[in-house]
């Protein structure tokens, strides 16, 4: 049997190169409109009185009062509205739409709408609690009871952008008696829900298609659903083409971020030992809820990391704040957790003076080990076996001693971390339901008819390649189209690293029954729905039980120097190895853990973004920074297969794994070479030198 | 009504330059970025554009015995190509943004723009390098120090054009650049320092130093030169200390997006230190 | 009105366009060469590379009246050549493509980097592409792209 990990010829790569494939931006109709968002100028203001110019034929101010359904984003909460009426929350959220032919015109009416403010004091302090989960595990109290000393520290965790090469844009048009919305997105469906619930209408008065995604990141998650709803409204109105592209700095500004966080981390302690941790998270949504519940739950029930510990509380806030809203991004709470976690077992480490790998080694979760939820790691756990692995290619232990005598500025790290595959709890089975289908035509071509979006992770490549290996057809004969509502179903949302694991799960069961009911030159269609196993119990309200089916882990280990002069970091090299289950294609998996892992990073040392009076500092390319290919170390990364029973061929989530680890590991590299405790990231130069002139 | 002119010689723009409210667009990599309104809108431009970068006349470096001319319209990429430009110089084009971006830059665009973290200012203060600027009935030899009177401000006048940048070639015991961005490339300096020391018989006999995105404009401070000047190297780096503290005041850098004022202060001392220590 | 005239992918081209209008707009929008790709606009990303009389520039930088008489080439005119060809695949058979829009621009870059210089070490690949930001790979794969597009390419640089 072949290996279905052998990698194959991405299926996109030619059209992607010499720039055949259309993004959004791409897309050209006739008579095509151009619109530009008109947004808020202040932070937190009632909206008094708007003046909008008299406009030529042809343009158009779209608003609230166009709204025909009820004016909030669909998500999780309604508390984001679509257009602002009476009030702003956050600077640049939006308040009309400009449409017409000429863009610079647009521009120009966009500029001279007047908008009358009473002006109000916005927070920034994480003062309003809007969302507080909290659950324990085992008896917490008996711990702190039993210590004999506590161990306390505070980590930061800043936003990041996602930074996507490619900016959110739509196009919108009047087709088939049909609002259709073409976009860079990941999630047909959301956006479909989300367009449905503002135009009250019928589902089959929404399309949704994807468009080449260059990128996202979780970024094109949920934000999406905003912009669709904005172009949705003036389709729905004028019945003409409409393009949204966002400007660099207007999706800096104004998109989703990752979540700062704060972490207050306390162990109880007794004879060096761990008897309990208590956690204690605040996440800052900024101006409206949004997905930050769900960010902060994965957050929490991250609280252990890799590590058992028997006895936990675990306390987190989701905080409103007069600021852009943050959202999805790649790891959705848990590279803030696993950062502080990481550190915390270190630090620990430190302070009762015991090496930190034993002390980590002692605390590492075993198969059939209780969960931070109290459920239970069911499938074997081979970190041992990858830390081997780990430890031999990158010579830790022997730079680890050498370093800290040489007194050098060098410094090597080490992170490990694990990622839930697939949505929290019973997500999959009460709130997503997939379902997937596969259709063979009479020429016995095969499509696969899933609303999964290839954004670069390759699904495009890794779907075809489980249907022509369960099938034993060429490669060329499975079809996998970008998604379209019209003719595609609801598969879920292309998130939480469950694509290929439950959606490819669900199609590689379909490619199955047709296998064993093929009939040659005969149309034959199969639908696969999502099952949850039974053995998953979940209690949503109390965090009780199987947060996830599975679990992927990863240990990263990374080499830096610091410049004594300048504080400036080096990453030199970097070493990875990963249990995702089983890679459908080894080379497509690497390249993905290859640029997670320098994201991670990058989140780690570089990437400054803040916002002052509620303002995103860093707007475009040139202030935001992310590492070029100068920065980027030579990346060893190593996959260790232990495949999970109900994966398609074992597969795992890989997607946001790759992520988690690299902050930390890169932190602690920085912590290992200066010698001083680094509690927040990015740990840039400034916060170096900060660090080493407090002797 | 001519709203633009593209002239391909040298006396039709400045005679273009005289008569109209006219504005020089060379490499724009600066320009483009600040007159930019949006994808598919013109950027925005009150004056003529002249567009001089394929002016063949302007792109050139040559040598004499004593300088080295570099024409106005020459890309940066060109002088790392050219084995005679001065290694510190080199140094500077080669940490500037991108590969693209240097077969764009031109020095005068650099000069013109009169950022304090252009990157190749400080090395054009300590090379003592000139600019030529040309009307049509008139040329006058100007230090780039003395064009560049503040942030984005020159002392150049609508009417006139920098035609050629003129580098003394000059060999030093010791010299380097110093550029401390975001990342190791595509980035825009936090603080950078740039030296340039003649040594004989132990004595420093000609001694430059400047910083870059620490002030203003770039701080290059003579005075301080001629003071440390003519002395043995031993006692040069006795007074480490001193040195130090006598720059101390000149280097009043601001928080940005992009750095704090104390890491800017505090680093920029350190690699003065390190110049000391190392020299 | 007046014309400005350039020579596009081996062919010549006029536009009445204003000269101000940036290249980018006028490749992607009057030529339909959409290869070009805004990413950022202010030419940190490099997602619009083109060649510039063999030159690699970012396109939204430059404006039109800049290329008056001068020759360019975008992805769409580099793909037809037996270097662009052999980048193409290069890049395929390391993984070094992903979401794919940092891609054309990265090959521009490639092949001018290899103009420069046909048998680049590891570190001059990456300062090549420094002006190229890719937020999915990582860069390890690219750079190895590169390397395999100067090793088989012996000759074509």
């Amino acid at each position: 049997m072949k290996d279905i990990s052998k990698t194959i010829k991405k299926v996109d790569s030619d059209d992607k190169s010499s720039g055949k494939s259309k993004y959004i931006s791409d897309y050209k109709m006739e008579n095509m409109l151009h619109a530009i968002t008109v947004r808020s100028k202040h932070q937190k203001a009632k909206i008094i009185k708007r003046t909008y110019p008299v406009l030529k034929e042809g343009y158009y101010i779209i608003d609230h009062t166009d709204i025909p359904g009820v004016n909030f984003v669909k998500m999780i909460f309604d508390d984001m509205p679509v257009f602002a009426e009476n009030e702003v929350n956050y600077y640049l959220e939006p308040i009309a739409l400009v449409v017409g032919p000429d863009k610079e015109e647009v521009l120009e009416i966009v500029n001279s709408i007047e908008i009358a403010y009473e002006i109000q004091i916005p927070t920034y302090e994480y003062t309003n609690s809007v969302i507080n989960y909290n659950f324990t595990k085992g008896n917490i109290e008996k711990a702190k009871k039993e210590s004999e000393s506590e161990i306390e520290y505070t980590y930061n965790t800043p936003y990041q952008e996602q930074l996507y090469i490619e900016p959110q844009g739509m196009i919108g048009y009047f087709e088939n008696n049909q609002v259709t919305l073409v976009g860079s997105i990941q999630c047909p469906y959301y956006v479909k829900a989300a367009v449905v619930s503002i135009l009250d209408s019928e589902e089959d008065y929404i399309r949704v298609k994807q468009a080449t995604v260059g990128g996202a990141f979780g970024g094109k998650e949920e934000f999406p659903s905003l912009i669709a709803c904005h172009l949705a409204i003036a389709v729905h109105k004028i019945k003409k083409s409409v393009k949204l592209i966002y400007e660099r700095e207007e999706d800096m500004e104004t998109t989703t971020k990752r979540h700062p966080a704060t972490i207050k981390l306390k162990a109880y302690m007794k004879d060096n030992k761990i008897l309990g941790i208590s956690s204690n998270v605040g996440i800052d949504a900024g101006a409206y809820i949004g997905l930050s519940g769900v960010v902060l739950s994965r957050a929490l029930i991250a609280a252990t990391g890799v590590y058992t510990i028997d006895n936990l509380a675990v306390n987190g806030d989701v905080f409103i704040t007069n600021t852009v809203p943050n959202g999805a991004f790649r790891g959705f709470g848990a590279p803030q957790m696993l950062f502080a976690i990481e550190m915390f077992i270190h630090h620990i480490a430190k302070d009762i003076n015991v090496e930190p790998l034993t002390l980590r080694q002692s605390y590492l979760a075993k198969q059939n080990d209780s969960t931070s939820t109290t459920g239970t790691f069911r499938d074997p756990i081979i970190m041992p076996e990858m830390l081997e692995k780990a430890l031999k290619e990158s010579d830790f232990i022997r730079k680890e001693k050498e370093y800290k005598q040489e007194n050098s500025l060098k410094g090597i790290g080490m992170s490990w971390f694990l990622h839930g595959c697939g949505f929290t709890g019973s997500g999959e089975a009460t709130h997503i339901n997939a379902v997937v289908k596969l259709e063979k035509d009479k020429n016995d071509l095969v499509t696969i008819l899933i609303a999964a979006v290839d954004m670069g992770q390759g699904v495009k490549t890794t779907m075809r390649k489980i249907v022509s290996n369960i099938l034993d057809i060429p490669i060329e004969n499975v079809i996998y189209n970008h998604p379209d509502t019209n003719l595609v179903p609801d598969s879920g949302p292309t998130v939480a690293s469950r694509t290929i694991m439950i959606v490819g799960g669900l199609v590689a069961r379909a490619a199955k029954q047709l296998k064993e009911n093929w009939i040659d030159r005969n149309y034959q269609i199969f639908t696969e729905k999502y099952k949850q196993p039974s053995y998953i119990k979940w209690d949503e309200d109390n965090f009780r039980g199987d947060a996830y089916p599975a679990y992927s882990w990863g240990i990263n280990i990374v080499e830096v120097e610091i410049d004594k002069n300048t504080y400036e970091v080096t990453v030199k090299e970097g070493w990875s190895v990963y249990d995702v289950g089983k890679a459908i294609d080894e080379q497509i998996i690497i390249g993905q853990a290859d640029g997670g892992q320098l994201q991670g990073i990058g989140y780690g040392y570089m990437e400054v973004m803040k916002a002052v009076d509620g303002k995103i500092q860093q707007k475009n390319v040139t202030d935001y920074i992310i590492p070029t290919s100068v920065d980027a170390p030579i990346l060893h990364t190593y996959l260790i297969d232990n495949p999970y029973p109900l994966g398609p061929y074992g597969a795992k989530g890989a997607g946001e794994l790759t992520l988690v680890g690299g902050a930390p590991a890169v932190a602690l590299a920085i912590e290992h070479a200066i010698g001083k405790k680094v509690t927040k990231i990015p740990v840039t130069p400034e916060y170096i030198m900060e660090l080493m002139s407090n002797e | 009504m001519v709203d633009y002119f593209i002239p391909t010689t040298l006396i039709d723009t400045l005679e273009f330059i005289n008569n109209n409210e006219a504005k020089i667009i060379s490499g724009a990599t600066d320009l483009m970025v600040q007159r930019k309104k949006g994808a598919e809108i013109t950027p925005y431009f009150t004056k003529k554009p002249v567009f001089v970068f394929n002016i063949k006349e302007l792109n050139f470096i040559k040598e004499s015995y004593e300088h080295i001319h570099i024409g106005a319209c020459t890309p940066v990429s060109d002088l790392l190509n050219h084995k005679g430009t001065p290694s510190l110089l080199r140094k500077s084009i080669e940490v500037m943004a991108s590969p693209a971006l240097r077969n764009l830059a031109t020095l005068p665009g650099n000069i013109i723009n009169a950022s304090p973290a252009g990157d190749t200012l400080p090395i054009l203060y300590i090379l003592d390098a000139s600019v030529k600027i040309e009307t049509l009935n008139s040329n006058r030899i100007v230090k780039v120090k003395d064009v560049i009177t503040g942030p984005r401000r020159t002392i150049l006048n609508s009417n006139e054009m920098i035609t050629e940048v003129i580098v003394p070639k000059e060999e030093f015991t010791k010299s380097d650049f110093v550029k401390v961005g975001g990342r190791k490339a595509d980035a825009i300096s936090k603080i950078s320092f740039t030296y340039a020391v003649k040594i004989k018989e132990n004595k420093i006999i000609d001694l430059r130093l400047a910083f870059g995105a620490v002030g203003p404009v770039i701080i290059r401070k003579e005075e301080l030169e001629e003071k440390y000047t003519n002395i043995e190297l031993s006692k040069f780096k006795e007074l480490k200390q001193e040195i130090i503290n006598d720059y101390r005041q000149y280097i009043t850098p601001i928080n940005d997006q992009r750095s704090n004022k104390e890491y800017r202060k505090k680093v920029a001392l350190n690699l003065l230190g390190d110049f000391i220590d190392t020299l | 009105m007046s014309k400005i005239t350039f020579i596009l992918n081996n062919k010549v081209v006029s536009t009445t366009q204003h000269p101000t209008v940036r290249l980018i707009d006028v490749l992607r929008e009057e030529f339909d060469y959409t290869g070009v790709k805004e990413g950022c606009g202010e030419g940190e990303c490099g997602a619009c590379s083109v060649l510039l009389n063999d030159r690699l520039v970012n396109s939204c930088l430059v404006p039109l009246g800049t290329v008056h008489d001068q020759k360019i080439m975008t992805i769409e005119g580099l793909s037809e050549t037996p270097q662009g060809k052999l980048l193409i695949e290069s890049y395929s058979k390391e993984g070094a493509v992903q979401c794919g829009f940092c891609t054309p621009g990265m090959l521009m870059a490639s092949h001018s980097l290899l103009n420069e210089i046909p048998n680049p070490t590891d570190l001059e690949i990456k300062i090549g592409l420094s002006g190229n930001l890719c937020r999915c790979t990582g860069y390890n794969m690219i750079v190895n792209a590169v390397r395999r597009a100067s090793k088989e390419g012996v000759g074509l640089w």
